[in-house]
């Protein structure tokens, strides 16, 4: 019986999911970044001082790590800002790579330098996820504020590939680079590794200098993004499907009366394309079941941490907070998910019948409208437009 | 025997893993799950136990006969060399 690594994944943050363990954990190690995207949430300048002071050294990162390792945690993501600026990102990464986690590391590539990768590539991680804005210097200029790092970016992956490491890329779509979508794909697609995209830019989460509101597509663009998103990402699923054979997975088959290997699994991307980026493990029967608004794992089997050690149910929000650093991980846990069950649902969200595409998730609600229990009228005009595009498909 | 250094056995959400760590990433970056009694063997191989040790352990936690723990163990045991993680 094949069973893939994304199949083990499901089963096992599900399980947590019912058994209330933080098996993803994600910590923004900084909010500095040398790109200057003009949609990003969270974006300090590289030397911005009173910024850095407030970053938490590595020492404090690592033992975090420790006690949300001993508490459940098995998938952890290193995220920024950029975390290649912090100058002791190897001295945190070296710490928990020998923890026993899955790590993934976001990143826009542009610092990655041959020497980097060769050192990543003695340790390497889960998934090493790029995030391209766009398919030429032209539109890097127009949406990060420098021309050069389109092929700082590229140049950045090939280095890491170049040493076996295993990478994505994702693209995030806002005016400016959305006539790019396909020849990102393409970047990826002669590189034959997995792409997906993001399709949903959030406002800004505190302030910085960026515009996310200002930079993100009408749903009228989205709905034509949606189309041509569909239509490409239609065509490389049947292009990769007719190759799919190259890419099986090494499993042994399970046999649970036995004291046995049940499956082994290679953690290495398949080709694969994706439209949406969001949580996969979604039950949308959860918020009825359980009456949590948040329908996927933040504060229940997941949680975010910020470079200023704030602890709290996904990146996109500022509350419920609590503080792992005062009191320690697990009680910080433990009243997470006790602040989060308290976060009220969308009762108009709950009856509305655009519920199944819409997905109403509170911290969307709460990053729109202020409220976690009001509707937000870009969401809603998302919603139906995405209708559209599901009929239409 | 003796289980080649750089692997982790943990329990996450009720599932035995293993997990590769630091250098050993290279050549094993994925993960490994085990039955409850393969944890067993697994631990126990950690020590360093011998073949016997671990059929006497499987008859002493399972309520199996011991031929049958043999057969079992010697399976197991030969899955995880044959992905050389045995020293």
């Amino acid at each position: 019986m094949a069973t893939s690594w994304g199949e083990i994944g499901n089963k096992l943050i599900l399980q947590a999911k019912a058994r209330g363990e933080p098996i993803i954990g994600q910590f923004e190690l900084t909010s500095r970044c040398n790109l200057r995207c003009k949609m990003c949430y969270v974006c300090e300048s590289p030397n911005n001082m009173s910024v850095v002071q407030k970053e938490l050294p590595a020492g404090k990162w690592i033992k975090l790590a420790e006690q949300a390792r001993d508490a459940g945690m098995f998938y952890l993501l290193l995220t920024g800002g950029e975390v290649l600026i912090r100058k002791d990102f190897r001295e945190i990464y070296e710490n928990i790579s020998m923890m026993g986690l899955s790590i993934t590391i976001y990143s826009n590539a542009t610092l990655v330098t041959p020497e980097f990768a060769k050192w990543l590539g003695r340790i390497p991680p889960a998934k090493f996820s790029v995030t391209l804005y766009g398919a030429s210097p032209e539109t890097y200029e127009r949406v990060c504020g420098n021309g050069k790092g389109f092929e700082q970016a590229l140049k950045g992956i090939d280095f890491l590939l170049a040493e076996g490491i295993n990478v994505d890329i994702k693209t995030t779509i806002v005016r400016g680079n959305e006539y790019d979508l396909e020849k990102i794909g393409e970047l990826a697609s002669k590189r034959e590794i997995a792409f997906g995209m993001v399709n949903y830019i959030s406002p800004r989460r505190e302030g910085c200098y960026t515009d996310p509101i200002g930079q993100r597509l009408t749903p009228d663009d989205s709905l034509e993004l949606g189309k041509r998103a569909y239509n490409y990402f239609k065509r490389r699923r049947e292009e990769i499907n007719s190759k799919k054979d190259i890419y099986d997975d090494n499993c042994i088959t399970p046999d649970n009366t036995k004291p046995d290997i049940d499956k082994i699994s290679s953690n290495k991307s398949k080709e694969e394309v994706s439209e949406s980026l969001h949580d996969k493990v979604v039950d949308f029967d959860y918020v009825q079941k359980t009456k949590n608004a948040f329908q996927c794992s933040a504060g229940n089997s997941s949680f975010w941490v910020t470079y200023d050690g704030r602890m709290l149910p996904c990146g996109l929000l500022n509350e419920p907070v609590v503080y792992p650093f005062d009191n320690g991980f697990l009680q910080a846990w433990e009243d997470l998910k006790k602040l989060c069950r308290e976060v009220p649902v969308c009762k108009e969200c709950e009856k509305c019948s655009l519920k199944d595409v819409c997905g109403p998730c509170p911290a969307k609600l709460k990053a729109e409208t202020g409220c976690f229990n009001k509707p937000a009228p870009y969401l809603c005009e998302l919603a139906k437009r995405r209708k559209t595009l599901k009929m239409d498909a | 025997m003796k289980l080649k250094e750089g692997f982790m056995l943990r329990n996450i959400a009720g599932s035995w893993i293993v997990v590769p760590i630091g250098e050993r990433l290279v050549e094993f970056n994925g993960l490994m799950t085990l039955s409850e009694s393969g944890a067993l063997l697994w631990k126990l191989l950690q020590e360093g136990a011998d073949f016997e040790t671990l059929v006497k352990a499987i008859t002493s936690e399972y309520d199996i006969d011991e031929e049958t723990a043999r057969k079992d163990v010697e399976e197991f045991t030969s899955a995880i060399r044959e992905k050389g993680l045995i020293v």
